[in-house]
C-alpha cells in the first residue's frame, strides 16, 4: 500500500466528518462525533508516525506533500491536543446545553469549523510545498475565528475582529516572505515550481541568494510569529484565548500556536545554511523568544482574568520554545521537548478554566476562590496545571526549561540566560499567587459542588500523570522522537 | 518667429473675453435657454470704460492699484507663454517661474486691495482665495517642474514649443501618462484660480459661497473694467497651459498656427463650460481636498520623471 | 520602459492615493477593484515568457475575484450595515494623501535598493507593488470603519500578488489559486463578522471595540 495514502486518510478524515456534522440531528449527536471523529483521526496519526518511524520520511501528490520525522511528531501532538479537547468538548458543551445554551445551530457549526481546523491545521503540517503551506496557515485563521465568537457576543466579536485582521495581516507578511525565499532560489536555478519546495531548497541552501533569504526570513518571522503569539505582534493573544470555549482555547494554545511555529521551523535550516552558517536567523529567533517571555511575565502579574492568564502563559511558553530553538544544538532538542509538555498542560489548564468558569459563572480570579473544596477534580487540575507551567519540578515542563537553561550555559549566551531566569522567575512569583489564592482562600458565594464524572478524571489525572512521568523519566523511544525532530531543523541533542 | 508670437498675443487680447462668452453659451445651451450673446463681455467692458469710478474714504492707493497691477502682472504672463506651438515673445532658461510668481503677484494685489477696503466681507473672502492659493500654486510649480525635467528645458517656449523633446503629439505617446497627469492637475488649477465651479460660481452673490467675487466687490468703472478683462486674461493664459499639455496639435506650416490655436482654446472653453454645467460647487471644505488632489497629481508626475 | 507599463504603473499608484484620499466607502470599493484588475492584467502583459493556458487561467480567475466578485460583496455588506462613509479617521483625508506620497517616495527608493536578481527588467512594478502594500498596511491601521480595513488588506493582498508574480517567475497555478481562494473566503469571513459587529453593536467603529485590556 502506497504510504502517501496515510497522508491523503489524514487530510480527507476531518473534511468528510466536518461535513458530515452539518447534517446531524441533535447536539449530543454533534459532540458524540466529534468525539468519535477524533479518536479515528488520532488512530490514523499513530499509523502514520509509525510509518514514518519505520520507512523514512513519506511523500505525497509528487513532492507537495511530505510527512517527515518533524512533522509526524507534531501530527502526533495535534491529534493527542485535539482527542483531549474533543472529549472535554462532551463535557463542556454538554453542560451548556443542559442550561440551554448549545442549540442545534451552534452545534453544528462548532463540528464543522472544529473539523475544518483540524483539517488545515494536518495540512499545515504535511505540506512540502511553502504556497501551500500560507494557504493551509491562512486557512487556519478563517476557520478558527468563527469558533472564538460560536457565541455571538460584544467581547467575542471584538476578540474575533482583532484576530481576524491582525493574523491576517500577520500573514500577508508571511506571503512576501514566503515569495523572496523563493526568488532567492534564482541563483541555485531551481524553477517556478521547485523553487518553493522545502527539500527542494533545503538540498539547495548552500546555493540560494543571501539578501533576499534574510530579507524574507525577517518577514516569515514577523508574520508567522504574529500567528504564533511571540510579542510584540500578540495583541489579539490575550483577548482569542479569553473569549472563545475552553475546548477550542485548549486547541488554540495546545497546537495554532505551535503550527505557526514549526512554519517558523522549517525556514530555519534554509536560512541559516544560506547565510553561512553564522547564527543570523537563530539570533534573531532568540531574541523574540526573551521579548516574549519578559513581556508576558509583566503581564501575567497583573491578571485578574483566569484564561488572560493562561494565554500570556501560552505567550511565554512559545517564547521559551523560541528560545530554545534559538540556542541551537541541544536547545533544539530541549525545544521539542517544550512543545508537548506546553501542549498537554496547558489544555488540563484550560479544561479546568473552563470548567471552573461555567461553575462560578465568571473567569475573574477574585470570584473563583476555594476551588479545591468545590470542585476537587477540576480546581486541583487548574493548581496543579498552573504549578506545572510556572516550572515547579519534578513536572516535565520544568525539565525542558532547566535543558534550555542548560543549553544556554554552554553556549555562553549569559545575556539570554539571565533574562530567561528573570522572566521565568517573574511569572513564576506572579501565577503561584494567583494559583495559591484561587486553590485555597474559602469562597465568597456558595457553588454547587461538582459532580465530577470518570471522564473528567481522566481528562485532569492522566495528562497531569504523564507530565510527572516525562518529567521523572524520558524514555528512549520519546527522546528518539524529539531527537530526530530537531535533527531534521539541524539541531542535534 | 517673433511675428507669430506677436500675432498670438494679439489674439489673446482680443479674443479672450470671447473666451467667456462661449463658456456662458455653453452653459447656456446645457441649461436650455437662449443665454447672453457671445459677444456680451465686450459690451459690459465699454459700459464699464464710459462709467466713473467711487472710492470709498476707507481705501488708500493700494485699493486703486490692485486692478491696474493684477492686469499687468497678466499681461506679463501672457507675453511668457507660448500657445499652438508657436514660442512666446519673451523666452529665457527659468521663466516658468517668472509665470507663476507673475500670477502671484497678481493674486496678492487682488487680495490685498480687498483687505484695504476694511470690510470683513472681502476679508473673508481674501483668506478663502488665500487658503486655497497655497495649495494649488505648489500643485502648478510642481507640475511645471515635472515637465521641466522630462523636456530638459527650463523655459516655458522650451517645454510647449521647442524643437524636439517638447511636448508634442508625437512625444505624448512616449511620456504620455505623466503629461495626462500634470494636464489634470493644471485642469484643476485653471478651475480654481479662475473661480470656476467646483471651485467658486462666478454667478453667485452669496455670502456662504463667494470666493473671487466678493474680493472684487467695491471695485467699479474702469477698475472693475480691468477686473473683469484681466480675468479673461487669466482664463487664456492658464488655458494655454492646459491645452499645450492635453492639446498639443502643433500645426506643421506656421501660417495655420493661429488659427489651430484659438481653435484648441475654444474647444477648452466649451470643455469648461461642459464641466461647469454637469458638476456641481463643492462645499468650502473640500476644496482644499480637491487641490490636494491635484498637488497629488503633480507629485506623483515627478516622482516617476525623476526614476 | 514601454508605454504599457508606464501607464499600468501610474493608473495603481493613482488608485492607491484616490483610497486614501476618499471618503466614500463605495468610491473606495470600486478603486480596490480597480487596482486588482490591472494588477490581474499587468501579471499577465507583462511576462517575458508567452503566454500559457495556466497564467491565463490565473489572470482570468483574479480579474473576475478582485474586480467583480469582492466589490459585490463588500458593497453589499456596506448596504446592510447601512454604512456609506468613512467619517473622521485616525489620519485626515488631506494628510492620508500626502503620507501617501510620502510612502511612493519611500517604496521607490526600497526598489532602487533591491538586489538585481529580484528585478532583473528593473520594471517600476516592484516598488509600486511595495507601495501598494504599505498603502494598505495604512489603511488598516488609519481607518475606524471594518470595511475600511477589510479594503486594506485587500490592498495589502493585491500588492503582495504583483509582488509574487514578478518576483517569482513561475509559481505554481494551484498555488496562486489557493491563495485567491483564500482572499475569497477572508473577505467573506470578514464581510460575515462586520455584519455581525453592525448588528451587536449598532456600528461598524472598530476602535470603540476596545472593553478588552490588560
Amino acid at each position: 500500500m502506497d504510504a502517501g495514502l496515510l497522508i491523503w486518510f489524514q487530510v480527507v478524515v476531518p473534511v468528510l466528518v466536518g461535513a458530515a456534522c452539518l447534517l446531524m440531528q441533535s447536539p449530543r449527536t454533534v459532540l458524540a462525533s466529534v468525539a468519535g471523529g477524533s479518536v479515528v483521526m488520532a488512530a490514523s496519526a499513530a499509523g502514520a508516525a509509525w510509518a514514518v518511524h519505520a520507512l523514512g520520511p513519506i511523500h505525497a501528490v509528487g513532492e507537495w506533500f511530505l510527512l517527515d520525522a518533524l512533522s509526524a511528531y507534531h501530527l502526533v501532538l495535534l491529534e493527542i491536543v485535539f482527542c483531549l479537547s474533543s472529549f472535554y468538548a462532551w463535557r463542556y458543551f454538554g453542560h451548556e446545553q443542559e442550561a440551554g445554551h448549545f442549540d442545534l445551530r451552534i452545534a453544528r457549526r462548532f463540528g464543522a469549523l472544529w473539523f475544518g481546523a483540524a483539517a488545515s491545521m494536518t495540512l499545515v503540517l504535511v505540506s512540502n510545498n511553502l504556497g501551500i503551506l500560507w494557504v493551509s496557515v491562512e486557512a487556519t485563521t478563517l476557520l478558527t475565528a468563527f469558533l472564538i465568537c460560536l457565541h455571538v457576543t460584544p467581547s467575542s466579536l471584538e476578540a474575533m475582529w482583532k484576530y481576524l485582521i491582525m493574523c491576517s495581516v500577520g500573514v500577508a507578511f508571511a506571503f512576501i516572505g514566503t515569495l523572496l525565499v523563493g526568488a532567492s532560489a534564482g541563483p541555485a536555478r531551481l524553477s517556478g515550481s521547485d523553487a518553493l519546495l522545502w527539500t527542494r531548497l533545503s538540498a539547495a541552501a548552500g546555493n540560494l541568494d543571501p539578501t533576499l533569504l534574510k530579507m524574507g526570513f525577517i518577514f516569515l518571522l514577523v508574520g508567522y510569529g504574529t500567528k504564533a503569539g511571540l510579542a510584540p505582534m500578540h495583541g489579539w493573544l490575550p483577548d482569542a484565548h479569553s473569549q472563545a470555549p475552553a475546548p477550542v482555547s485548549a486547541v488554540f494554545s495546545g497546537f495554532l500556536l505551535n503550527s505557526a511555529l514549526y512554519c517558523i521551523m522549517r525556514y530555519v535550516p534554509i536560512v541559516e545554511s544560506g547565510t553561512g552558517h553564522v547564527g543570523w536567523a537563530l539570533d534573531i529567533l532568540t531574541v523574540f523568544g526573551l521579548v516574549s517571555i519578559l513581556i508576558a511575565a509583566g503581564f501575567i502579574v497583573f491578571q485578574r482574568d483566569a484564561k488572560r492568564l493562561l494565554a500570556y502563559s501560552s505567550v511565554e511558553h512559545m517564547g521559551i520554545i523560541a528560545l530554545g530553538l534559538g540556542l541551537g544544538g541541544f536547545g533544539t532538542f530541549a525545544a521539542m521537548f517544550h512543545a508537548a509538555n506546553h501542549s498537554i498542560c496547558k489544555s488540563v489548564g484550560f479544561f479546568s478554566a473552563g470548567r471552573l468558569g461555567q461553575m462560578y459563572g465568571t473567569h475573574d480570579i477574585t470570584k473563583m476562590k476555594g476551588v479545591l473544596r468545590t470542585a476537587p477534580v477540576w480546581g486541583g487540575g487548574f493548581f496543579v496545571s498552573l504549578l506545572a507551567l510556572i516550572g515547579v519540578a519534578p513536572f516535565a515542563i520544568f525539565m525542558s526549561e532547566f535543558q534550555i537553561l542548560r543549553t544556554a550555559l554552554d553556549t555562553g549566551s549569559i545575556v539570554a540566560l539571565v533574562l530567561f531566569l528573570a522572566g521565568t522567575s517573574i511569572v513564576f512569583v506572579g501565577a503561584l499567587r494567583h494559583a495559591v489564592s484561587v486553590a485555597w482562600e474559602p469562597p465568597d458565594v456558595h457553588i454547587e459542588p461538582e459532580h465530577a464524572g470518570v471522564l473528567d478524571y481522566v481528562l485532569v489525572v492522566l495528562p497531569l500523570a504523564a507530565l510527572l512521568a516525562l518529567g521523572l523519566y524520558l524514555p528512549d523511544f520519546v527522546s528518539g522522537t524529539f531527537a530526530q525532530a530537531a535533527r531534521v531543523i539541524g539541531g542535534a541533542p | 518667429m517673433a511675428v507669430e508670437s506677436l500675432i498670438s498675443v494679439v489674439l489673446a487680447l482680443v479674443l479672450a473675453p470671447l473666451f467667456l462668452g462661449v463658456i456662458n453659451r455653453v452653459k447656456a445651451i446645457f441649461a436650455g435657454r437662449t443665454g447672453q450673446p457671445l459677444l456680451q463681455t465686450y459690451y459690459d467692458l465699454a459700459k464699464l470704460l464710459r462709467k466713473g469710478a467711487v472710492y470709498s474714504r476707507t481705501t488708500t492707493w493700494v485699493f486703486r492699484a490692485g486692478p491696474t497691477v493684477a492686469l499687468a502682472a497678466t499681461l506679463a504672463a501672457l507675453v511668457v507663454m507660448p500657445l499652438g506651438g508657436t514660442p512666446a515673445l519673451v523666452s529665457f532658461p527659468g521663466d516658468l517661474v517668472l509665470f507663476a510668481y507673475l500670477l502671484g503677484l497678481g493674486r496678492f494685489f487682488t487680495v490685498v486691495a480687498a483687505l484695504d477696503t476694511g470690510s470683513s466681507f472681502e476679508g473673508m473672502g481674501a483668506s478663502r482665495e488665500v487658503q486655497f492659493a497655497a495649495v494649488a500654486e505648489p500643485a502648478l510649480l510642481l507640475g511645471l517642474a515635472a515637465l521641466a525635467v522630462r523636456t530638459h528645458s527650463l523655459s516655458l517656449s522650451g517645454i510647449f514649443a521647442g524643437p524636439a523633446g517638447s511636448v508634442t503629439l508625437q512625444a505624448w505617446i512616449q511620456m504620455g501618462p505623466i503629461v495626462l497627469l500634470v494636464g489634470g492637475a493644471f485642469l484643476i488649477v485653471f478651475l480654481a484660480e479662475n473661480a470656476r465651479i467646483p471651485v467658486d460660481d462666478p454667478n453667485t452673490h452669496l455670502e456662504l459661497t463667494m470666493i473671487h467675487e466678493v474680493m472684487v466687490l467695491d471695485h467699479s468703472g474702469p477698475d472693475f473694467a480691468f477686473i473683469q478683462y484681466g480675468g479673461a486674461l487669466k482664463h487664456w493664459v492658464l488655458g494655454a497651459l492646459v491645452v499645450g499639455c492635453l492639446l498639443p496639435v502643433h500645426p506643421a506650416s506656421a501660417l495655420w498656427a493661429p488659427a489651430v490655436s484659438v481653435a484648441e482654446m475654444l474647444t477648452l472653453a466649451v470643455v469648461v463650460g461642459i464641466i461647469e454645467s454637469v458638476m456641481a460647487r463643492l462645499r468650502l471644505v473640500s476644496v482644499p481636498h480637491l487641490l490636494a488632489g491635484a498637488l497629488t497629481l503633480s507629485v506623483v508626475a515627478l516622482v516617476l520623471v525623476i526614476y | 520602459m514601454n508605454a504599457w507599463t508606464d501607464a499600468i504603473v501610474v493608473l495603481v499608484a493613482l488608485t492607491n492615493l484616490a483610497l486614501l484620499g476618499s471618503s466614500r466607502l463605495s468610491v473606495c470599493i470600486r478603486v480596490v477593484a480597480i487596482q486588482g484588475i490591472f494588477f490581474g492584467l499587468a501579471a499577465v502583459l507583462l511576462r517575458a515568457e508567452p503566454l500559457t493556458m495556466d497564467l491565463g487561467l490565473v489572470a482570468l480567475a483574479s480579474v473576475v475575484m478582485k474586480g467583480i466578485v469582492f466589490p459585490a460583496l463588500l458593497l453589499r455588506t456596506a448596504r446592510n450595515v447601512n454604512i456609506r462613509r468613512e467619517v473622521e479617521p485616525f489620519v485626515g483625508f488631506t494628510t492620508s494623501l500626502f503620507i501617501g506620497l510620502g510612502l511612493l517616495g519611500i517604496a521607490l527608493w526600497i526598489g532602487s535598493q533591491l538586489p538585481s536578481a529580484a528585478n532583473p527588467t528593473g520594471s517600476l512594478v516592484i516598488p509600486l507593488a511595495l507601495f501598494t502594500v504599505m498603502v494598505g498596511l495604512f489603511t488598516i491601521a488609519s481607518r475606524k470603519k471594518a470595511i475600511s480595513q477589510v479594503l486594506g488588506y485587500l490592498t495589502m493582498e493585491n500588492g503582495i500578488f504583483a509582488f509574487g508574480v514578478t518576483v517569482v517567475g513561475g509559481i505554481p497555478v494551484l498555488v496562486e489559486l489557493g491563495v485567491l481562494m483564500d482572499v475569497f473566503v477572508a473577505v467573506f469571513v470578514m464581510c460575515i463578522a462586520t455584519w455581525h459587529i453592525s448588528r451587536e453593536f449598532d456600528h461598524i467603529d472598530v476602535d470603540q471595540l476596545n472593553a478588552l485590556k490588560g
